[in-house]
Order: structure tokens, then C-alpha cells, then sequence
């Protein structure tokens, strides 16, 4: 064969063979056209030999021919394809974006929990410390430490439980505050929350037990002053910064001066509603310097050192925050309300 | 305790009106819970008379009147069935606003089935007077046409105060003047005579004796003649009304109204009654009982104070006067008893016998001594004035010597640094003196104030003295400053460990649970591993229900789980964390901290095919526990096949963490989810805090990454069956391979091809090393020996 002939042969093998792939429409019509010219027995597979037959000067021309013709009808395989694996995913049939994902599972913090872990978060932004104590308590701890007078209605078993052997259920969480006094050197800047029980009958605002956070500060210059100025910094964190405070003159024997803290009402600004009784403040907590007495009962000397305390319900709080008017949804545990907060 | 504006009035040039006196009453620590308007009648309401009244044509109920309003007579359409002739009534005229819940209606003129109306003839329900709507509101003929009816409804404004124990000086007019004038600077008006006159002849000086001075350290007693028991005058009954006390007769009124006015409970005995005509103030022997005015019969002991003739107990001290000693309708002489009496005993008796009083109110929480004398003045003089008694007998005393007032040095750097506010000291001094307390010395850096009889109970130092200072100086003085930092001792949280806890359980999908710590027995011992001895029981619980401390969250949990089941929220996982309880101190030392989580039902409910039915087990539970502690960086924990009577015995784990038990984990036995519809096992854990929170953690240091390729191997054997899965990674870890990294399990299956009571296992070991490229002559080396050692030290038949 010629070497005109030759070149003639590859040409028409090569642009038959890439018209078939462009216009393959499947695996085997692709496998087909390679079997054909570039497989074991294809076309030019089998006009290979005949290079060999060319003269000498030929043979260089004819090499370039092949490689070309093989690098064509390799493209054009390689493009089909492609083409192909284009076509059959743009036809597949898509994922259901709508159907329901797998829950990656999170749970939540009971709503209680989630007040406790707030307060103490503003409180130790504060320089407060957490600390903790037993829920069962003796009666010194309880009520004596604290000032409390002999005759005080809150120590009648009619209103705190008492175990046979005369130590009680803690009615607040201040014998912590007792607890850290008697352990460490001063000064103390500590807030404690915690379960408390007292003996009401449940009802929408009552329960036998509840939670409290109570705060403690005792250092040489600690004023009513420091303690107002802590109470706005936690109101404000914790309901946002619109609220105000008022603090007004009471009487708790743990404390002299006394004072009760309202909070501006979070339900309708302080304008007046049901929540706050019209009055446009609700009343939040109870406050006050730590009375002398009760400084020396701790073991801390009352000329040298002074300082403030306050207590309040965490589920008044919670039930503000989330406007919630029933204390005993907080104890049914059920699902559909946990899963709320 | 209420008060009514106008009375109050009585005593001090009040400036305020009664909305900014609510609200000085609440800033000086009268807490107001409650204000209320009584007589308030809108204006445009007047007094009118009916001329004539005639049928309406178009109507069987309504009748068209003629009616007098002072000037001119006008008609008006009426419904009322009383709207007769002759009638006075209050007439709404054109114009009048009354209030309509949050909103208001305005009288206009009107027609009513085509008959002109030119106003409305009201019932005392109407005018807020009361709550008489069965006709219109007749008026007394002494009121004058065209007036408005204001003049003659005593408008008031009554405040319901909350006062505190530490206050008994509240508990009176004078008492709340007293402040309101340190605070405003207002004039007082003391109500009490500074004597009266009196001639009764006689010698009385034989009237009282007291025997339990201790008790009684100041009675005194004033007979009062001829007087004549009749009804109060209307100033008097308005003035009891409007703070709730019922009007009986006029002596009973006068000491009601000088308790209100002073404070100091009085008594009146009829003179007839007394018998012996002696008064004995003495402890009431055993066995006595006397008829109070209540009707009822107390039996008294030797520890109730008395006030008895030479027969019989004729009151019970500061608490109730007899029946049979009292004032009756005709009464003449009597005899009018002013004393102080110990707090305590009177405390101790209202209690004991179950009766108080508005007198043991006030004796208990403590009277004022200087009041006694007087009250007892003011009610004499009001009984001569309003029951015309005329002849009174001096005032008889029987007094055992004051007590030593109090003295308080007070140093005003150390009021200002503990308020925190710039008060000055002639500020202090002011408002101190004013509210009664005397300056006995005083020099430039402070003052000595001698506390006055009527604060007693409550001011014993100087952070007493402060808080005076500061209620009527202004807590709304109170100054912003700026939060100090604090070097303090205590650096240990008790609640961020807590609360890492939950967001660590948060966060694997677990909702937390917070439950009563309070149960009934059969909860608390189910399942068998508390009995009902360890159980601690406050001796006076509210319920049945509620009579035992929890000794596991176990119970709690299962309520839980009961509650949800039962509303139909079938796939639950739950923790909580609480104190529990237990009196037996060899199961655990009476109070700890618990974590108990439950998991039943469906882990991917939210998804769809089989997927969605996908039931939680075990392994589930299992790796919660194990990714918590993981999450915790301990140092050691395993688990161990583990016994304990809640969990079904195939299934249950024992964690040990630092080689302590520190929980148990598994399915729940039946006896715990009976009564509960579940479809689906329950698997819950129990862990003791004080074990996890004591743990060891893991080092901290860093261990290099290697930088080569690591040869893995697999290996794969049968073995019997009851060979665990621990057991084999603590053999293959004793054989200390070489560069051996990590042993995971990747296959095990039992099957008839294995042979009964055997099982497959298939463990894959990853080999590397630190610093170099294993070569395959190592591993396989390592390798044999693994086989080799397996088959022989475990007994397992190789694949």
C-alpha cells in the first residue's frame, strides 16, 4: 500500500469513527465504535502492519498519522463519555429535599435549670461564686444562724418540714451562705441556688418544693449602694435593658436594713396590668446589709467587716420570663413543654 | 391592716393626695397591697325629689316621673319598681360620667319608646355604694335637693397596708402620722387629753391588784358612771366601716376606734359583773375555763394570763374579754381597762387556744408602754363625751418600774459607708429625733440616741439606727456606683460542673427532668433495692403521696415516663440530676447527688420507612454514658456485666470509674414500667455524681502524631459464647505487641454454621510506628504471635 493510501484509510476510519461517538447514546454504542477502529481486531489496529511494508522515508509520515487518528478517536471517546454520564445524572431522578432530615439529637435544659445557669452566669460576670449545700439542714443552720426569732412563724412545723430527729428540709438556700462563712476567710462574694421546701399545698404559685438563688457579698466597704447597683446590673441582664428597680423599706430578721426589690413589671412595662395588680411592679425579691448578728454567728466580727444579701424564687422568675402561670407544669415534666425552651 | 385618708387626716396636715400618699406609705415600708375608694359618687349625681310618677304607654315596666332637682322639675323615664312619688333619689344628670370596667358611659338625653328622658335615677349598685340593685336608692329627707349626693357619702380612700412584725407602732393612726410627719414635715395632732376631770367619790385604790406582775408590769383601771349605752354617732361608724370593724355600741366603738387611734387594745367590764368589785390580774389556775365573747368555752392552764374578780376569770389578758362580763344594752357603770401585757404570754395563749384577736395582735407583737395611760385618757374622754358618763373615778395604776431605755451610740461614717449614701450627720440627727428617738450626746464623729418605748422590739444597734436613716432619707437616693472585683478565697463553682454535666447530656438529645423530691413509699422502694426503713420521712408530710425523700431518680423518672406514655409521647430520653436520699448509711451516706437517664421508644421518630421504627436499645444508653465520660476526659471507666434488681440480670452494665462502682445501667425490669403502656423497652442508667465529679482526668499532654503509614491486620476466631468483648481486648492489649495502635471489634455473628452456644468474632489491629514505616516482616511477626497466643490463652478456634 501507498503511503497516500494509507493516510486515506486512517482519515475516513478517524471521522467515522468520532461522527458514531458524537452521536452515541449508550455504554455499548461507545464500546462499539472503540472495538471497531482501536480494540484487538479494530481498523486500525489492522492497518498497522502495513506501515511496515512503507519505505523508509514514509514511515515517519505514516507514525504521525496513526498517532493522530488514535488521539482523535480518543478524545472523541473520552467526550462521549462524559456527554453520556452528563445526560443519564441530568436525567436521574432527584432527592426529596422536603423529606425530614435525621435529627443530629439535642435535648434541653429543664426551664428551671436554664434560669439557675443564667443567674449564675450574670452573677459570676459580677465576681460571684457558686456554691452548694445539703438540702437537709439543722435547725441552727436554718433558722438560728440566720436570726431567725424563737417564736417565728416560718419555723412552725405547720410550715416547715421537720425530720424525727429535729433537723428539717432547708426552707431557703442561706444556710449555704452560713456554710461558706464558717469555711473561709473573708471577703466572701458568693451566690447560691438551689431546692428549698416549704409546707404549702400545691397550687398554681405553690409547690413543697421550689428553687431559690440566694447572694451573699461580705468585705470591709460593702453598702446598700453596692447591692442596689448589683440588683439593676442583674435585672437588666436578665429581662433586658428596660427594667427599673425600686427597693423599698422591710423587715427580714436576717438582715438590717431590710429591703423588699420590685422589678419594673416585664409584662407591661410598668404602665399597669393584671400581672403586676395595676401597681406596675412586681415584687422580686428580698434584700438587705447582713445583720450584725448574724455576722458574729458565722464567725466574722461585725465592726470590721459588712455587706449585703438577697434571695429570690427561680420560678417566679422562669414564670416571668416565660410567661408561664402554672408553678406545677414545671414538675409534670411533659415532653411537649420541655421541648418549648 | 386597713386605714381610711380622711382619718388619717385627723392627725396630720396631710398635703398629700391619696394616690402620693399610697405610694410615701409603701417608700417608708407600709407596703400597700390594696387601694380602694369608698362613697366615691360621679359628679353630675345629685340629690332629687320624685313628684309624680305615671304609667309609660308603651311599656309594662317603665313609668315616666316628675322630678324636683332643686331648681326646676324635669322628667325622666324610669325602670325602677320604686320610682314612687315622694321618693329622694340620686339623679344622674345630663353630662355624668360613670365608669364602665376600663371604659366609660356618659348620661345623655335621651327618648325611651318615643318619651324624652333627661337623665337617670340610680341604685346603690349603679353608684358603687353597694350592692342593693332591687330598686332606686332612697335617700334620708335631711339631704337637700339639687346637692350633690358627694356631700353626703363620706368619699374615702381605704389602703390595705401590709405591716412587718418588726413594726407593732404601725399598727395604729398615730403610729403612721408619726412617720409620715418625719418624712414630710407635717404637723401632728395628738388625739389624747392631757387629763380629764374627776370626781367620782369613793376610794378605788382597791380595785386592781396584780398578781403576775412579770406578765402584767403596768394595768391600770377607770370606773366610769351613768353612762348610757346607745348607738355610735355616724362619724364614728363611718370611721370603724371604712376599715372593717363592725360598729356594736358606742363604748365597744370608742375602744375599737382609741385601738385604731393609738394602738393600745382596750377593754371595758361592766362594774355589775365584777364580782368582789375587784380586779385580780393573775395566772389562771388548772382546771379553769371561762365562756369568751366569741361564745365559746377555752379551758385554761396555769401559763394564760387572766383578768378575774374574787370569783372566776373574767377575760383572757390582751386576747378576749368574757361573755358574761362585757358591756350590755344597759349597762350604767363600767369600768375601763388600759394595760400592757408580756408579748410572749399572750403570744403563747392566742396560739395555744387557737384565738386571736385584733387586741392579741397587737399585744403579741409588742405595745406601746407610754401609750397605756393615754389611751386610756382619749377613751375616757370620748366615753364622757359620747355616752355621757358622768362621774369618773381617777385613774387606778398598779406599775412595776420601767425598764432602762435603750441607748445606741451610732457613728455616722459608719451609717454612711454602710448605706453607701451621702446623708448628713444634722440630716441623721433630724430624721432620728423626729420619729422619736432622743439625742442623749453627741459629738462631731457621732451621736447616742435613747430609743423610744414604742420601738423597743425591733431598734437594738446601730444598723437599726441606719435603717431609719435610710427609709425616710430615700432609698431612691440610693447612688449608681460601680461593681467592684473581689479577691476572694473561694475558687471553687459547685454549679459549672452541673451545668457542663447537662449540656454535655443536652447535647447527645436527652431532655432534663426536674421532679418533686418528694414521694409516696411504694414509688420510692419499687425495684427492690431500697426498703421502706432507709427511706427518710419528714414526721410531718402534707400527703400520703408526698410523705418520703427520694432515694433514687429512678421513681422520678418512671413518673415521668408514666405522665408522658399516658398523653401519648411515646419516644422519650430523659435525665435528671437531683439530690436523693437515704437513711441507711451503708447504701449511701444519707444525701447525694444523682444523675438518672431513661431512654424508650424510637431513636429516629422524625424519619420515615424502617428508619422510623429503629427502637433504642442498649447500645444506645450505653454510648450516651460513654460519650458523657469521654466528653469528661477520665482518666479510667469500663463496664463490667453488672447486678442490680431494677435492671433485667441479661442486661445490665456496672460502670466503674478509678476502680469505684459508680453506677448501673440497663433494661428496666417489668415490676418498674407495670401500669405504663409502653410498646418499647425502657433502658435507663443511675450514676453517683460524687464518683463522676471525683474522677480522675485523663493527662493533658500532648502525644506526637505519627508521620507514617500505619498496617492493619485483621484477625478472626470463634469462641464461646459467653467470652466478652472486654475480655478480648484486655488479652490481645497483655500480649504488648509491638506498634500494635488500636483493637477494634468490626464483626461478630452466631449462626448454625458456628455451632450452638459459640459465636464469631472479628477484630481488626492497626499497627504503626512512631518513627519509621513498618515493614511487612514486623507486622506479620506481631501478628503471629497475636494468633498464636489467641489460640492458645483464649482457647478460640482461629479462622
Amino acid at each position: 500500500m501507498m503511503l497516500e493510501e494509507l493516510l486515506q484509510q486512517l482519515q475516513a476510519i478517524s471521522s467515522d469513527a468520532v461522527a458514531s461517538l458524537n452521536a452515541a447514546d449508550s455504554d455499548a454504542a461507545i464500546e462499539a465504535v472503540k472495538n471497531r477502529t482501536l480494540g484487538r481486531s479494530g481498523a486500525i489496529t489492522a492497518l498497522s502492519p502495513q506501515m511496515g511494508q512503507l519505505p523508509k522515508e514514509d514511515k515517519r509520515a505514516a507514525g504521525l498519522a496513526f498517532n493522530e487518528a488514535k488521539t482523535a478517536i480518543q478524545k472523541a471517546l473520552n467526550d462521549a463519555k462524559a456527554k453520556l454520564a452528563a445526560s443519564e445524572a441530568a436525567s436521574a431522578p432527584a432527592v426529596d429535599v422536603t423529606l425530614p432530615g435525621r435529627a443530629w439529637p439535642i435535648g434541653r435544659k429543664h426551664p428551671i435549670s436554664q434560669t439557675i445557669d443564667e443567674c449564675c452566669d450574670i452573677f459570676r460576670r459580677m465576681g460571684f461564686i457558686a456554691v452548694s449545700g445539703p438540702e437537709l439542714e439543722t435547725v441552727w443552720y436554718n433558722f438560728d444562724a440566720l436570726n431567725a426569732p424563737l417564736n417565728h412563724p416560718s419555723r412552725d412545723p405547720q410550715d416547715t418540714f421537720y425530720l424525727p430527729d429535729g433537723r428539717l428540709l432547708r426552707t431557703q438556700t442561706s444556710p449555704v451562705q452560713i456554710r461558706t462563712m464558717l469555711g473561709n476567710k473573708p471577703p466572701v462574694r458568693i451566690v447560691s441556688p438551689g431546692r428549698c421546701y416549704r409546707r404549702d399545698t400545691p397550687d398554681a404559685t405553690h409547690g413543697v418544693h421550689f428553687h431559690q438563688l440566694e447572694g451573699l457579698y461580705i468585705d470591709k466597704n460593702v453598702s446598700m449602694a453596692d447591692l442596689r447597683s448589683t440588683i439593676l446590673k442583674f435585672a437588666t441582664e436578665f429581662f433586658g435593658p428596660d427594667v427599673r428597680i425600686r427597693m423599698r423599706p422591710s423587715f427580714f430578721p436576717f438582715t438590717e436594713p431590710s429591703v423588699e426589690c420590685d422589678f419594673s413589671c416585664v409584662c407591661c412595662g410598668g404602665k399597669g396590668c393584671r400581672v403586676c395588680k395595676n401597681s406596675g411592679w412586681l415584687e422580686i425579691m428580698g434584700a438587705g446589709m447582713v445583720n450584725p448578728a448574724v455576722l458574729r454567728n458565722a464567725g466574722y466580727d461585725p465592726e470590721e467587716l459588712q455587706g449585703f444579701a438577697f434571695g429570690f424564687g427561680l420560678e417566679r422568675l422562669t414564670m416571668l420570663k416565660h410567661r408561664i402561670n402554672d408553678l406545677r407544669i414545671f414538675s409534670d415534666n411533659d415532653l411537649r413543654f420541655l421541648k418549648q425552651f | 391592716m386597713k386605714i381610711s385618708y380622711n382619718v388619717l387626716k385627723d392627725y396630720i396636715d396631710l398635703s398629700l393626695t391619696p394616690e402620693e400618699l399610697s405610694d410615701k406609705l409603701t417608700m417608708i415600708g407600709l407596703e400597700v397591697e390594696e387601694v380602694e375608694k369608698i362613697g366615691q359618687v360621679p359628679a353630675g349625681v345629685i340629690v332629687a325629689k320624685i313628684l309624680s310618677r305615671r304609667k309609660h304607654e308603651n311599656s309594662d315596666h317603665l313609668s315616666i316621673c316628675e322630678v324636683f332637682n332643686g331648681s326646676e322639675t324635669i322628667q325622666i323615664v324610669c325602670g325602677a319598681p320604686n320610682c314612687d312619688a315622694g321618693n329622694i333619689i340620686p339623679l344622674a344628670t345630663i353630662g355624668t360620667v360613670f365608669p364602665d370596667g376600663d371604659k366609660t358611659f356618659t348620661i345623655k338625653k335621651g327618648k325611651i319608646r318615643g318619651v324624652e328622658s333627661f337623665g337617670m335615677m340610680c341604685s346603690a349598685r349603679e353608684l358603687g355604694l353597694s350592692e342593693d340593685h332591687n330598686g332606686l336608692m332612697i335617700l334620708p329627707g335631711t339631704y337637700e335637693l339639687g346637692k350633690p349626693l358627694s356631700d353626703y357619702t363620706h368619699p374615702d380612700t381605704v389602703y390595705t397596708v401590709n405591716i412587718t412584725p418588726n413594726h407593732p407602732d404601725w399598727l395604729s393612726y398615730w403610729g403612721i402620722a408619726r412617720d409620715l410627719a418625719a418624712l414630710t414635715g407635717s404637723a401632728l395632732h395628738f388625739p389624747a387629753p392631757a387629763h380629764i376631770a374627776t370626781e367620782l367619790a369613793g376610794d378605788w385604790s382597791n380595785l386592781v391588784e396584780v398578781e403576775a406582775t412579770d406578765l402584767c408590769p403596768l394595768y391600770t383601771a377607770r370606773v366610769l358612771r351613768r353612762v348610757k349605752v346607745a348607738e355610735s354617732p355616724s362619724w364614728l361608724k363611718t370611721a370603724l366601716l371604712a376599715v372593717g370593724i363592725r360598729p356594736i355600741n358606742n363604748i365597744v366603738d370608742i375602744t375599737n376606734y382609741v385601738m385604731m387611734e393609738l394602738g393600745e387594745p382596750l377593754h371595758v367590764f361592766d362594774l355589775r359583773f365584777i364580782k368582789g368589785e375587784k380586779i385580780v390580774v393573775r395566772r389562771a389556775n388548772e382546771g379553769e375555763s371561762i365562756v369568751a365573747l366569741d361564745g365559746k368555752k377555752y379551758e385554761l392552764t396555769n401559763n394564760d394570763l387572766v383578768i378575774a374578780d374574787t370569783e372566776k376569770p373574767i377575760a383572757i389578758a390582751g386576747v378576749m374579754g368574757g361573755e358574761y362580763s362585757g358591756v350590755v344594752n344597759d349597762t350604767t357603770d363600767v369600768v375601763l381597762e388600759s394595760a400592757w401585757f408580756d408579748p410572749a404570754s399572750v403570744r403563747a395563749t392566742s396560739r395555744r387556744l387557737g384565738l386571736a384577736s385584733d387586741a392579741s395582735y397587737r399585744f403579741e407583737r409588742g405595745a406601746d408602754r407610754g401609750m397605756i395611760v393615754p389611751a386610756s385618757l382619749r377613751a375616757a374622754q370620748l366615753i364622757i363625751e359620747l355616752a355621757t358618763a358622768d362621774a369618773v373615778s381617777p385613774l387606778i395604776t398598779q406599775e412595776q418600774p420601767m425598764p432602762e431605755p435603750r441607748i445606741i451610740n451610732m457613728k455616722y461614717d459608719r451609717v454612711r459607708n454602710l448605706l453607701g449614701m451621702d446623708v448628713k450627720s444634722d440630716c441623721m440627727d433630724k430624721i432620728l429625733t423626729s420619729l422619736g428617738f432622743e439625742i442623749v450626746r453627741k459629738c462631731e464623729s457621732g451621736a447616742t440616741f435613747k430609743v423610744p418605748t414604742w420601738r423597743i422590739y425591733d431598734i437594738f444597734g446601730e444598723a437599726d439606727l441606719a435603717e431609719e436613716v435610710a427609709r425616710i432619707h430615700g432609698l431612691d437616693k440610693l447612688p449608681d456606683v460601680k461593681i467592684q472585683a473581689t479577691q476572694s478565697d473561694i475558687s471553687q463553682d459547685a454549679i459549672l460542673h452541673m451545668t457542663e454535666l447537662r449540656e454535655q447530656l443536652v447535647s447527645a438529645g436527652l431532655y432534663e427532668l426536674v421532679s418533686n423530691s418528694m414521694m409516696d413509699e411504694a414509688s420510692a422502694i419499687k425495684g427492690g433495692i431500697f426498703t421502706a426503713e432507709d427511706l427518710i420521712r419528714p414526721y410531718n408530710p402534707i400527703s400520703l403521696d408526698l410523705s418520703c425523700m427520694r432515694p433514687s431518680l429512678v421513681p422520678c423518672l418512671i413518673n415521668a415516663i408514666r405522665y408522658n406514655v399516658s398523653r401519648k409521647n411515646y419516644d422519650l430520653a430523659f435525665f435528671e440530676i437531683g439530690h436523693v436520699f437515704c437513711k441507711n448509711t451503708e447504701k449511701f451516706p444519707e444525701e447525694r447527688d444523682e444523675l438518672a437517664i431513661a431512654i424508650t421508644g424510637c431513636a429516629h421518630p422524625e424519619r420515615f420507612s424502617k428508619e422510623r421504627t429503629v427502637k433504642y436499645d442498649f447500645f444506645d444508653l450505653k454510648g450516651i454514658v460513654e460519650s458523657g465520660l469521654n466528653a469528661r476526659r477520665l482518666k479510667s471507666f469500663s463496664f463490667k456485666p453488672g447486678s442490680d434488681p431494677r435492671f433485667l440480670p441479661t442486661c445490665c452494665a456496672e460502670l466503674i470509674i478509678d476502680g469505684k462502682s459508680a453506677g448501673f445501667l440497663g433494661e428496666a425490669v417489668p415490676e418498674l414500667t407495670k401500669g405504663i403502656r409502653l410498646n418499647t423497652p425502657l433502658f435507663m442508667a443511675v450514676i453517683q455524681l460524687d464518683v463522676l465529679f471525683s474522677a480522675k482526668e485523663r493527662s493533658q499532654y500532648y502525644v506526637p502524631i505519627s508521620q507514617f503509614p500505619s498496617v492493619a491486620r485483621d484477625v478472626a476466631f470463634v469462641a464461646p459464647n459467653d467470652l466478652t468483648n472486654k475480655q478480648v481486648i484486655d488479652f490481645i492489649t497483655s500480649l504488648k505487641l509491638d506498634n500494635l495502635e488500636d483493637i477494634a471489634i468490626f464483626d461478630i455473628f452466631e449462626g448454625d454454621a458456628i455451632g450452638k452456644g459459640k459465636k464469631s468474632m472479628a477484630y481488626s489491629l492497626t499497627f504503626r510506628a512512631a518513627d519509621r514505616t513498618l515493614t511487612d516482616d514486623e507486622v506479620n511477626a506481631m501478628y503471629e504471635k497475636l494468633r498464636k497466643n489467641l489460640a492458645e490463652g483464649l482457647k478460640v478456634e482461629l479462622r
